[in-house]
């Protein structure tokens, strides 16, 4: 089962916790026999091993340094040489306490990975120090490692060689690749919107220029917690951003430790080429998690109950059922349009849903006539029918931002037309291709 | 992560669906379970849309159970819904064949016998379509087509199937699974069969070519053979009846399937030969007859 190398790690552990007195031959071998003969977990068979040759099995826990690189996620105790790429300090509520902690980014010459204190580091440290940090430990967010030091964990300064001076690796992206968790990265794009907003953290009123960036792979939400300048249609190129998500869509953030780099306007394509570059496959949304303008090509293959007219709670908005809210009771409900649908591209499937308006160009008539409509028929459901009779089997294009969460992908509509295809013309091309 | 989508709706041609007959579960609890075509799609739902060329509820009508035909170009699916599919049994019951229709469908396997595994879809939603609808899907399904045959080519060129090579080709990964799964259960396809199927499916949607349609095929001994067991089996069962209601559309499906070694769709098409040629009727719903 155990594949050799796999072993390894864990055999330099109880060789050293016992001081290398036993050989590393005989360890393998009662390692594998307690692992795959007997069936006895990792851990427990290292501290029987350690026990069984009169060791101290805390030893186990004395693990050499570990480079940034070889660090996997499940490392319990960990020691390590770093530079502090970057720190911040960070307040957050524990049992309802104020509680001051520390995170930020660790780096040595193999790569970079993040940590957070959860107490206060004991000594000083700044950007750029070398620091050795004992009895750390690792877990894994967002399948991606970090370090975490607790009140276990030592951390002391290093003479500045002690770690070599490493460049920190900047990953150019592109849009269409970003991942929650990315950070260090280089992105060139063209800003189709920024917005200034003034939002309040922690740390007190902040400014916060957003909007969409996009490159000829695809667009992106960016957040840059610092005035770089920032204008609509600019071009830049930003060094040093990471990536944060929300509801599922990874959006680009940058702050003062980024550099931005205005850029010719030919870099980039122009904005009105990058405005159908979203064109994506349901399953690509999938593997993302979600995408900002995303353009749908699918078929509407069901039209989900809720849909229609319907009628929400005057206090909260909720759609009431039988003129009663679930939270607020008998209410007068005001009426509204809307359209919750499955849109199947072949590739996967997600949730689509169409406000008022949309729903009320799918219909063809207003509010007010699909409730002279429904009162005519004494039935609200005959809406709804009314748009399956339109939708269901339609090959559509959406438009709209794509969330997803633990019920799926949902696609908030800006856009919802049937699709109209030239068939004969696709088959023929499609012909041609297979004939060859 | 814990994001559960939904389960894409393959569009794939009755002819590649009909032939599968492997059945896979997922590997985590509760997830849900997928027939694997011969060209390795891992089919859990199913959009289709052709022609409904027969309804029958062969059910009653407290406790429907609504069977259904729908044929594209290469062959036919066969459709079901019962009392927990009310929306589609309610439509099929309207529904006056021969119309274009789109179905949505769980994929559905079972065992008449140990040895023969059959497929159909269980009814999620059954709507009247129009014909231009119709060439969409038949195009969409072409273009699915092709991508697994190519997908399953660069498959049955390689040592040993990998689904890690596959997806390094581009590949998605649950096609990627799905091919070697179908490699390992199916070996490699009949590529000039599929190849065809895309040309001709394509030829049927464009005017400039003559549609081929199949000549419906002589009969063959064996299919007189299992109608005259049916025939056998209906007067032994009618023997024993107390009532002359005819008997059990089941029991007479059960034993002759098991007598014959044949599947439902082989039992159906022998039945509803019956029924056209006269020698059999329905006196009551889900009842079969000798017409003297």
């Amino acid at each position: 089962m155990n594949e050799k190398n796999e072993l390894a790690p864990h055999i330099e552990d109880i060789t050293r916790a016992l001081n290398e007195k036993v050989s590393k031959e005989q360890i393998e071998e009662e390692l594998h026999n307690y692992i795959d003969i007997y069936g006895v977990p990792l851990g427990t068979a290292k501290r029987a091993i350690v026990k069984k040759h009169e060791g101290d099995p805390q030893k186990l826990f004395n693990s050499a340094e570990k480079r940034i690189e070889d660090i996997t996620g499940d490392e319990r105790s960990l020691n390590l040489k770093a530079r502090i790429v970057s720190i911040n300090d960070k307040e957050i509520e524990v049992d309802n306490e104020p509680k001051s902690i520390q995170y930020g980014i660790l780096g040595d010459e193999t790569g970079t990975v993040s940590f957070t204190a959860w107490e206060k580091l004991p000594i000083d440290v700044e950007k750029g120090d070398t620091v050795g940090i004992q009895n750390a430990y690792a877990n894994t967010w967002n399948d991606q490692a970090q370090v975490n030091i607790g009140t276990k964990s030592t951390v002391k300064h290093l003479d500045d060689d002690d770690v070599p001076r490493f460049e920190s690796k900047v990953q150019p992206c592109d849009l269409k690749d970003i991942r929650e968790g990315m950070r260090n990265l280089s992105i060139t794009g063209r800003l189709l919107s920024v917005e200034k907003k003034t939002v309040n953290t922690k740390n007190g009123e902040k400014d916060l220029f957003s909007g969409v960036i996009a490159d000829e792979t695809g667009k992106a939400q960016f957040s840059a917690w610092h005035d770089f300048g920032l204008e609509t249609d600019d071009v830049i190129r930003v060094e040093g951003g990471y990536v944060r998500s929300w509801r599922g869509v990874p959006q680009l953030s940058f702050d003062d430790n980024a550099d931005v780099e205005f850029l010719d306007d030919d870099v980039v394509p122009k904005a009105e080429d990058l405005k159908e570059i979203n064109i994506l496959s349901i399953s690509e949304l999938a593997k993302r998690g979600g995408a900002v303008d995303a353009v749908i090509d699918a078929v509407m293959i069901d039209i989900k109950s809720g849909s229609g007219l319907i009628f929400r709670c005057p206090e909260c908005s909720r759609v009431i059922q039988k003129g009663a809210c679930r939270v607020h009771g008998k209410v007068d409900g005001e009426p509204d349009l809307r359209i919750k649908g499955i849109l199947d591209d072949g590739t996967g499937a997600l949730t689509v849903i169409a406000n008022r308006e949309l729903t009320e160009e799918v219909l063809g008539y207003d509010m007010e006539k699909a409730m002279d409509i429904a009162r005519d028929n004494m039935n609200q459901d005959v809406i709804k029918d009314e748009i399956e009779e339109k939708l269901i089997a339609q090959p559509m294009k959406a438009t709209g931002n794509v969330t997803s969460d633990d019920y799926g992908l949902m696609l908030i509509a800006n856009d919802l037309n049937t699709k109209t295809v030239d068939v004969e013309e696709e088959a023929r091309k499609l012909l041609d291709e297979v004939r060859v | 992560m814990s994001m559960i989508n939904r389960e894409v709706a393959w569009r794939i041609f009755a002819e590649e669906f009909n032939r599968s007959t492997l059945e896979t579960g997922g590997t985590e609890e509760r997830s849900p379970s997928y027939v694997v075509t011969p060209l390795g799609a891992k089919v859990n739902r199913v959009y289709v849309v052709g022609v409904l060329t027969e309804t029958e509820n062969i059910g009653t009508p407290a406790e429907p159970m609504w069977r259904a035909r729908v044929t594209d170009p290469t062959g036919t699916y066969f459709i079901s819904a019962g009392q927990y599919q009310p929306g589609v049994a309610t439509a099929l019951a309207n529904l006056e064949p021969p119309t274009f229709v789109a179905v949505v469908g769980k994929a559905n396997t079972y065992k008449p016998d140990e040895e023969t595994t059959l497929v159909n879809l269980r009814g999620e939603l059954i709507t009247e379509v129009s014909e231009k609808q119709r060439d969409y899907w038949i195009l969409e399904s072409a273009k699915s087509l092709k991508r697994r045959l190519e997908a399953i080519s660069e498959a049955a060129n390689m040592d040993e199937v990998s689904v890690e090579e596959l997806v390094d080709l581009g590949y998605d990964a649950n096609l990627a699974d799905g091919i070697k799964k179908a490699m390992d259960h199916y070996g490699p396809p009949s590529f000039e069969k599929y190849w065809r199927m895309i040309e001709d499916s394509l030829r049927y949607i464009l005017p400039e070519y003559e549609r081929k349609t199949e000549e419906p095929q002589e009969k063959s001994e064996d299919e007189e053979d299992i109608e005259e067991e049916i025939l056998k089996v209906i007067e032994e069962l009618e023997d024993m009846a107390e009532h002359d209601n005819g008997v059990e559309y089941e029991k007479v499906m059960n034993k002759v399937m098991d007598s014959e070694n044949i599947g439902q769709d082989k039992f159906e098409e022998a039945v509803n030969s019956l029924r056209s040629s006269g020698k059999v009727y329905e006196p009551v719903l889900g009842n079969l007859k000798i017409i003297a």
